[in-house]
């Protein structure tokens, strides 16, 4: 990353930090948790769904294992702030399960395997409440004690850096580019060399892991989980379209997508109550017909095009001088 | 020992017999055409070399090494690169990127895969176009990219199928030329086509004949042009007699 | 002998309800082997059929075993509307995006029933509906149940019939086998995906309306179906209607039977189990032969 650029994203993330000096209800400060929550995911899920290409709509099986391990393993003597990286280290085992089968199918079929683990998952949470507490759901201890509302949203935008910072870090290296090579064509990716099943499983650990801190993060904060809200397609859904809407397989989309879906959904909230899942749907469809590449992606689309025409121009000009 | 050797090699697709009981080798320094008729065998040849196709029967060696069961992968490291007959570029890349994507075989770095992209672009005489989107670049230039891509993998094989279809005489003829340079780099070929004739006798080492799936001639370029059997393969009985 | 009849008994209701599933999967294999679409919004379109069948009783007074033709006559039309007036213009065709479209189309739809008809779950009241066939001492089958196989049967031959026999069903095949060889052979491709399109989600529209009777009705009530329609699809071979016929059927038994021994919660993840092994072991499905 450039150095003007990287200067841009630390001061930001500065202010960001700096946002609870400024605005101090409850009830805002959840909002503004909800809107870096959702990016952190969406950042992650962009790694597997942006770069590597790989449609999942079952990431809510890592958000899942991250909130109910914050719940059931502090039963266990586990400490507060272990919990949670045990809670990614489930997560990158489901991966490993769910990645292991799911990656050896393309197209539809992977997108289609990926929603049944995640809901084979929460149906057992469902079915198993002896374990999970069942339908009627778990107590979550909270990580902090103080000032809760503002700790939280300071922990989503940590998490939101962290996820950026990866991001970023991908999108340069070797790593990166094998992902990509992998989403435009994995037959020409195999023929120059690469690993194609092993890089994918990577970058679905790195994906899972952080979807799960964010998953022990919302559990944490709300007190209370159910299998219906944690492990639910509903929220596979939402980090999918944070992400599509704002530009998959750029590093600001998701960010871009996170605060114009929650804005759009707590404003739609309010004033038309139960609409939200009509707003999800209708962007999804502007998305596909109108935004194919996402907000930033085709804002960057338009740049690029609009930076080769000025570079023919020069050049035309010198053949009609020379021609004449 | 031969740089790569089948032996008996067959493939099947369902009832169709693609590979039928080949045996070649070849050798070091060596670059071989393999030709044939559509549909003859050599595209599933090469994929069954290259790892996308593992063969039903018989072996495949590199470098003495037993490949049969590689994957694609593996096999471009242990140093076969390939190009493919629809080119395939990636598309939202660059041309640089593309080729940098093999360079990243033997190392980690972005930039020092960005130099030994570069380089091989020169020497392909693609530098003017390094920076472009590879989307919507004209098939001359697809053509080259596949090779570089293939070469920045450090291939001691490089398999080219259907190199030079597409283009037009004059193209074929000027990427005839750099790749007769391979050869100064310690590069061995085997290019398949079709019935861009000029390129194999300008280059070719050694010419090899496939008529549906079956090895029927095996020499020197002007040797083979004037076997019946070659002769009846591509034009059919009735033109057998002119070479009696 | 008691244990003997209960198998016997939820096989006969499996195959029952496997007629309808097969219905659904049917239209589904249909729109994926036409156009290769993951109709993500199928058994919305269901729930749909099933409230306009609702809407059209409410209103006339006409049984839903006759409303659900009109019911059906209209899916077919929002299907057919959908296709040329939505997913014909998607600029980028990748499955990512086929797959968001409808997505998006089963989020919009879901929520719009919900605001006008409220979330609400509603039941129908006819007197069919408690009549019971009796065979011999030990099984009996529910009326609404055995109309409604009888009805899902024809319709399902029906459509089977239509894509093998008529033109325009001969063109779908085509497309399905070959998309770009097809305008070549004079085959007007939109059209006959648009139709196939409405055809498939009629299906499920049938489907819904021929449920009415039995089931309660509510906005989410379609999700179930569009799962169980993947599973069906998957095992049948995708593309394949008649093999998404058989696994209806199939489906339809193994549910019922795992109800009868472990419990109607775990019938669901019965499916995804069987759809996760099917992907794993045999991705073609039984009927299929796509490499995947």
């Amino acid at each position: 990353m450039t150095r003007s650029k990287s200067w841009i994203a630390a001061g930001s993330f500065a202010v960001c930090l700096l946002i609870p000096l400024v605005v101090r209800t409850d009830y805002n400060l959840q909002v503004l948790f909800r809107v870096f929550l959702f990016a952190a995911l969406g950042l992650a899920w962009n790694l597997v769904g942006g770069y590597a290409g790989q449609l999942s709509l079952g990431h809510a099986a890592y958000f899942g294992a991250g909130a109910y391990a914050m719940a059931l393993l502090p039963h266990f003597g586990v400490s507060l702030w272990l919990a949670p990286v045990l809670g990614i280290i489930l997560a990158v085992a489901f991966a490993a399960l769910i990645g292991g089968v799911s990656f050896r199918l393309r197209g539809p079929y992977f997108a289609l395997a990926t929603i049944a683990f995640a809901e084979v998952l929460r149906l057992l949470a469902k079915n198993l409440p002896s374990v999970t507490g069942g339908d009627v759901g778990i107590q979550v201890p909270s990580l902090f004690a103080h000032a809760i509302n503002r700790s939280f949203y300071l922990a989503a935008v940590v998490l939101t850096a962290i996820a950026f910072g990866v991001t970023v870090w991908v999108s340069r290296s070797k790593f990166g580019y094998y992902l990509m090579a992998i989403r435009e064509d994995e037959d020409t990716a195999l023929s120059v060399g690469i690993n194609t099943a092993r890089t994918k499983l990577e970058a679905l650990f790195l994906s899972a892991g952080i979807t799960a801190m964010g998953g022990a993060l919302y559990g944490s904060l709300f007190l209370f989980i159910v299998p219906d809200q944690v492990l639910s397609l509903d929220i596979s859904n939402e980090i999918a379209i944070v992400a599509m809407l704002g530009g998959a397989g750029t590093a600001l989309g998701p960010i871009l997508g996170s605060i114009v879906l929650e804005s759009a959904s707590e404003t739609f909230k309010n004033v038309f109550h139960e609409a939200h899942l009509l707003i999800y749907g209708l962007l999804l469809v502007v998305v596909v017909i109108f935004l194919p590449e996402g907000i930033v992606g085709t804002v960057n689309t338009w740049l690029a095009r609009r930076r080769s025409a000025l570079a023919a121009a020069p050049k035309q000009r010198a053949q009609r001088n020379s021609a004449s | 020992m031969a740089l790569l050797e089948l032996r008996r090699t067959s493939k099947k697709f369902g009832g169709l017999v693609a590979v039928n009981g080949v045996s070649l080798a070849i050798e070091r320094g060596e670059v071989a055409f393999l030709v044939g008729p559509n549909g003859a065998g050599k595209t599933t040849l090469f994929n069954l070399i290259a790892g996308m196709l593992h063969p039903d029967q018989g072996e495949i060696f590199f470098e003495g090494r037993d490949i049969s069961r590689a994957r694609a992968d593996r096999a471009t490291k242990l140093g076969i690169g390939r190009t493919f007959q629809l080119v395939k570029p990636l598309r939202n890349l660059t041309v640089l990127e593309n080729v940098m994507l093999g360079a990243f075989l033997h190392t980690s770095s972005t930039s020092a895969a960005a130099r030994e992209a570069g380089r091989i672009l020169e020497f392909l005489q693609m530098e003017d176009v390094a920076h472009l989107p590879a989307l919507g670049m004209p098939q001359a230039k697809l053509k080259r990219l596949e090779i570089a891509r293939a070469l920045a993998t450090r291939p001691r094989l490089i398999l080219l199928d259907e190199v030079v279809a597409g283009l037009s005489t004059s193209e074929a003829l000027a990427l005839a030329d750099l790749l007769a340079r391979l050869r100064e780099w310690g590069i061995s070929a085997i290019g398949g086509v079709e019935h861009v004739m000029q390129v194999v006798m300008r280059i070719a080492d050694r010419v090899l004949v496939l008529d549906h799936g079956t090895l029927i001639a095996e020499g020197t370029p002007e040797e083979v042009v004037q076997m019946p059997s070659v002769i009846e393969a591509y034009l059919g009985p009735k033109y057998k007699e002119f070479t009696q | 002998m008691d244990a003997f009849f209960s198998a016997l008994q939820a096989i006969l209701n499996g195959l029952l309800t496997g007629a309808l599933y097969a219905l659904v999967g049917m239209g589904m294999a249909l729109i994926f082997g036409v156009m290769r679409i993951v109709n993500f919004a199928h058994g919305t379109f269901l729930m749909l059929g099933m409230y306009a069948t609702y809407f059209i009783f409410e209103k006339t007074g006409l049984n839903p075993y006759f409303g659900f033709v009109f019911a059906s006559a209209f899916l077919f039309c929002l299907g057919y509307l959908i296709y040329r007036g939505l997913i014909q213009h998607m600029p980028v065709h990748s499955d990512f995006m086929q797959i968001l479209l409808t997505l998006g189309l089963a989020l919009i739809f879901t929520d719009a029933i919900q605001l006008t008809f409220g979330a609400d779950y509603h039941q129908l009241n006819l007197p069919l509906l408690a009549k019971n066939v009796h065979l011999g001492q030990h099984i009996s089958l529910n009326a609404p149940w055995l109309v409604s196989f009888g009805l899902a049967v024809v319709l399902g031959s029906g459509m089977y019939w239509f894509v093998m026999h008529t033109r325009i069903g001969r063109a779908a095949r085509a497309i399905a086998q070959n998309r770009y060889a097809s305008p070549l052979m004079g085959i007007n491709v939109h059209r006959v995906q648009a139709v196939s399109f409405g055809l498939g989600v009629a299906g499920a529209g049938i489907a819904g309306g021929l449920l009415l009777p039995v089931f309660y009705i509510y906005p989410t009530v379609g999700d179930q179906f569009t799962l169980k329609a993947f599973v069906m699809v998957v095992l049948g071979g995708m593309g394949s209607i008649q093999g998404a016929a058989v696994a209806g059927l199939v489906l339809g038994v193994v549910e019922s039977l795992t109800s009868l021994y472990w419990g109607n919660e775990w019938a669901l993840a019965v499916d995804f189990a069987i759809f996760l092994l099917v992907l794993s072991l045999r991705p073609a499905g039984i009927f299929g032969s796509q490499r995947v």
